[in-house]
């Protein structure tokens, strides 16, 4: 078995008896792969990669890091745009993928338990046939795991009415850095004790390695009701989202894109959207009559805010396309620049066409161009700045303009991350948002789960390593390219 | 060395059966961190009360020195109505909240019970809910911030004030339910939902357990949106209250729905005055009496679980039994005539539901009880994990030793 140069031999060989010699990746050249995860840029080879086939597997090999002092880096599908899953030098990474097994359903109590592998669109085919959904929609879900969607809380459209990752899992079994196994959360509500699940869900990986989830499933919502709105500008879009909001409506989703982004859109699906300055889509779900009247006073709403078109999908195919349109926009910004860099900051919902105009403007003094595409109904931005590294000085610029967009949100009220996570990329950012005492809070936190330190290290909290680091550009990862998924 | 503003402490200040030797009160969050530093020196044992709603949750503190009064933190920090976020100090009480958001048609969709006493930091720390959870989840679904003061005094915030937000690890949820033993909630920051249109009841029954289940689970396979189903137990059949609230055309639509799934089971539909009468009254139910117990169970096994709960009921006088089968949910509250009995019935109730999952924990119970029944009942399988957290945020043991679940 090749290993890594570095890498001790010993180790990779009692991993091996672990996993078995086909489940452990040591050649520099298959490294590679495990380099980076969905944010390409600042890749880091690992020691060695291991795919255990169980918890018990798991745990002997979490078991063996620790005594060998070697950190341990998990990883889902990869997808993550923060760096979560990024390897640290040396270190064991721990890859879940072959855990893909529905281990069981049972719909009378509604949830289904999953290994942590199995693809978050999954496990909504599991149980679609009996009229049940699994609600958080992350883009990447076609390819993204439950493993992954718990170590990141991960959100997606519809969040907005149905919550995010934390609000769906009712229990898991743990392996924790010392090798110990640990069910917490329960199927039944409530049980007695800390509420441990609050605090591994969205712990991205530093806390201990999930081996089995258990996931409320949800009813398909008896109706859905689509429209599509255009606007002269941002502004008139923003305040149709507030109306939309005051009139005590809670859409199940409202998304937002601004005229560049209108435009790559356009440029890759053939759209026939018109050449406007902001345009809404904005879904309605439940119960039908509440549905349809929910509907028509949005549309209402967003008409007096200024609408100059409203568009009403005729059946679920056009409904289809114009999310499409929507989800394509992210990747269809490389239709307009050859590199692009992506944010993911939260403001004040009330916020936004202030807070738009300020992005737009340090874009400009920057000499860039910046797209927009966001959950307009949270507040969750994902601006794309736009530039061509072949300028002399452009990617600096570009990372100079997202790092200030990050502290545009601070300073909002807001938050650096509203679903990809802190990760590696934005950890030098924490100390903006966060005090010292609440960061160290927080590692009190992970002191009890990992008092050896060895989960995903160097991830969400600052280093002074790390305080020199910017946001890197976008590559896009090869699940898109391969036209798997769509992130934004 | 002594908080400034300590008194001595009155039975008022009693928790569990424990009266302390001090009490304090702070004025403002920082009072409160200087307090908790000034207690610290001394190495005094502490427990952190609100509206002393749910004081007799947990078992009695092993050691208790001063008590830390949340009743003057009462202020609204920041309402901000468009993006329906709220953050208040720890002291305000839930009908205060709801009085302030009321006019700018929201609200906390949390209807935990004795809203006029109780204080938003104590529903947070002892997890309490309503029927409406049923819709809008727990106090974890709902919180988005918190400030806490840790038993050195120094203040940490987790969170923030906008809802969507992965930044950190999630103290605010980690601290809900803890019952004040992993810090003081000081501050909490929540997302609001608009006060809706219209709301109705459908009360129908009396029913039988089995029918109780069919109805839930027809109404949900409908997939209609109730925000609240629950039913009380009247000798012994069920009275079983579901609650539509939205804009009118939705609850007229969903009430005819409903009717048309209840067949020929006797019903009515409920507004206004003797809506709000008819929930008060449960809510007085599921809470009245010196003891009572909250129940968690697998939905589908309602029937074994209300029969086991039924017998614990009928050991106390005025026994009350008050279930919500969507969330899996169950409160018995009455008065204790035979500790033995009780007891007896509690462990007989714990054995029903924990084979699927679930738990029973006495919320109050009398020294009598408290003596021959174990309030929390057998420790999760977790408790090591906990432990360490515990050992962490409060090294020293000092808040509320011994309270919470397997002696924490």
């Amino acid at each position: 078995m090749p290993v890594a140069a570095g890498f001790p031999p010993d180790v990779a060989a009692r991993l091996a008896a672990v996993v078995g010699a086909a489940h452990v990746v040591g050649d520099p050249a298959d490294l590679v792969v495990y380099e980076c995860d969905g944010l390409t840029h600042g890749r880091t080879t690992p020691g060695l990669v291991v795919l255990p086939g169980s918890a018990d597997e798991v745990s002997q090999v979490l078991r063996i890091a620790r005594e060998s002092g070697i950190p341990i880096v998990p990883r889902g599908s990869g997808t993550g745009l923060s760096g979560g899953a990024r390897p640290v030098p040396g270190c064991i990474l721990v890859a879940l993928s072959r855990m893909r097994r529905v281990l069981e359903i049972d719909l009378a109590n509604g949830w289904i338990r999953v290994e942590p592998g199995v693809f978050n669109l999954d496990v909504t085919r599991t149980v679609a046939g009996d009229g049940f959904y699994y609600a958080p929609d992350p883009s990447s879900q076609s390819v993204c795991s439950i493993g992954g969607n718990l170590a990141e809380n991960s959100g997606g459209a519809h969040c907005l009415k149905y919550g995010f990752t934390v609000n769906h899992v009712l229990a898991a079994r743990v392996v924790l850095s010392d090798g110990s196994v640990v069910d917490v959360g329960g199927p039944a509500l409530d049980p007695p004790g800390y509420d441990l699940l609050a605090a591994l869900v969205g712990s991205e990986g530093m806390l201990g390695i999930a081996t089995e989830v258990t996931l409320r499933v949800l009813r398909k919502p008896e109706t859905t009701r689509t429209f599509l709105a255009t606007f002269p500008s941002c502004d008139e879009a923003g305040a149709a989202v507030s109306g939309i909001i005051a009139a005590g409506i809670l859409p199940a989703a409202i998304e937002m894109m601004d005229r560049l982004a209108i435009e790559a859109a356009r440029a890759a699906t053939g759209l026939d959207w018109p050449d406007v300055g902001a345009l809404l889509l904005m879904d309605a779900d439940g119960p039908r009559a509440e549905v349809e009247h929910v509907s028509s006073r949005a549309i209402e709403i967003a008409r007096a805010a200024g609408a100059l078109e409203i568009r009403v999908p005729k059946d679920d195919a056009e409904r289809l396309l114009m999310w499409k349109g929507r989800k394509a926009a992210f990747a269809a910004v490389g239709h307009l620049s050859p590199n692009y860099l992506v944010e993911d900051g939260v403001i004040p919902r009330s916020e936004i066409a202030r807070v738009l105009r300020e992005i737009g403007a340090l874009t400009q003094a920057a000499g860039l161009r910046v797209a927009n595409v966001f959950h307009a109904g949270d507040g969750n931005l994902h601006p794309l700045v736009l530039y061509d590294a072949r300028i002399p000085g452009q990617e600096e610029r570009a990372a100079a303009v997202g790092g200030e967009i990050l502290r545009i949100c601070i300073r909002s009220g807001g938050s650096i991350t509203g679903e990809h996570g802190v990760g590696a990329e934005k950890a030098a950012y924490m100390a903006e948002q966060f005090g010292e005492a609440d960061l160290e809070t927080m590692q009190r936190v992970r002191r009890a789960f990992d008092e050896a330190g060895i989960m995903n290290p160097g991830k969400v909290f600052p280093t002074p390593r790390l305080c020199g680091e910017k946001p890197g550009p976008y590559v896009p990862h090869p699940v898109e390219v391969a036209g798997l998924a769509e992130r934004w | 060395m002594t908080p400034a503003l300590a008194r001595a402490a009155t039975d008022v200040d009693t928790i569990c059966g424990v009266r302390p030797r001090l009490a304090v009160e702070p004025r403002t969050v920082a009072d409160a961190a200087a307090d908790l530093e000034a207690l610290a020196k001394d190495r005094l044992a502490i427990a952190f009360v609100g509206g002393g709603t749910d004081l007799e949750l947990g078992a009695a503190p092993a050691r208790l020195d001063a008590v830390v009064h949340t009743r003057h933190l009462s202020r609204v920090r920041e309402y901000a109505p468009s993006d329906q976020i709220v953050a208040v100090e720890a002291g305000m009480t839930l009908a205060a909240l709801q009085q302030h958001l009321a006019p700018h048609g929201q609200r906390l969709a949390l209807d935990a019970p004795a809203a006029a006493q109780a204080t938003v930091g104590g529903i947070v720390a002892a997890n309490a809910f309503g029927p409406r959870r049923t819709r809008y989840g727990s106090v974890r679904d709902l919180v988005i911030g918190m400030t806490i003061v840790r038993a050195d005094g120094v203040v940490a915030r987790g969170g923030g004030k906008v809802v969507k937000n992965v930044a950190g690890f999630d103290l605010p949820r980690l601290l809900c339910g803890s019952l004040g033993t992993l810090g003081l909630i000081a501050e909490v920051t929540f997302r609001l939902h608009p006060l809706p249109e219209r709301s109705a009841t459908f009360l129908v029954g009396p029913l039988a357990a089995p029918e109780v289940a069919s109805l839930t689970r027809a109404t949900l396979d409908a997939r209609l949106e109730p925000v609240a189903v629950t039913a009380r137990a009247e000798r012994d059949r069920l009275r079983l209250a579901i609650r539509l609230e939205g804009f009118a055309p939705g609850v007229r639509d969903q009430g005819d729905r409903l009717a048309a799934l209840a067949g020929s089971a006797a019903c009515e539909l409920l507004e206004a005055q003797d809506e709000a009468r008819l929930w008060d009254d449960w809510e007085r139910a599921a809470i009245e009496g010196t003891v009572r117990a909250k129940a968690t169970f697998a939905p589908a096994e309602l029937p074994s679980v209300l029969e086991a709960l039924r017998a614990l009921a009928a050991t106390l006088r005025d026994g009350e039994l008050v279930v919500h089968p969507a969330l899996g949910i169950a409160r018995v509250a009455g008065d204790l005539q035979s500790a033995g009995d009780t007891a007896r019935a509690v462990e007989a109730a714990r054995r029903t539901v924990s084979p699927a999952g679930g738990a029973l924990v006495l919320t109050a119970a009398p020294g009598g009880l408290r003596a021959v029944a174990d309030v929390w009942g057998a420790a999760p399988r977790s408790i090591e994990i906990m432990r360490r957290l515990k050992r962490e945020l409060d090294p020293e043991n000092r808040l509320a030793p011994g309270r919470f679940v397997g002696g924490i």
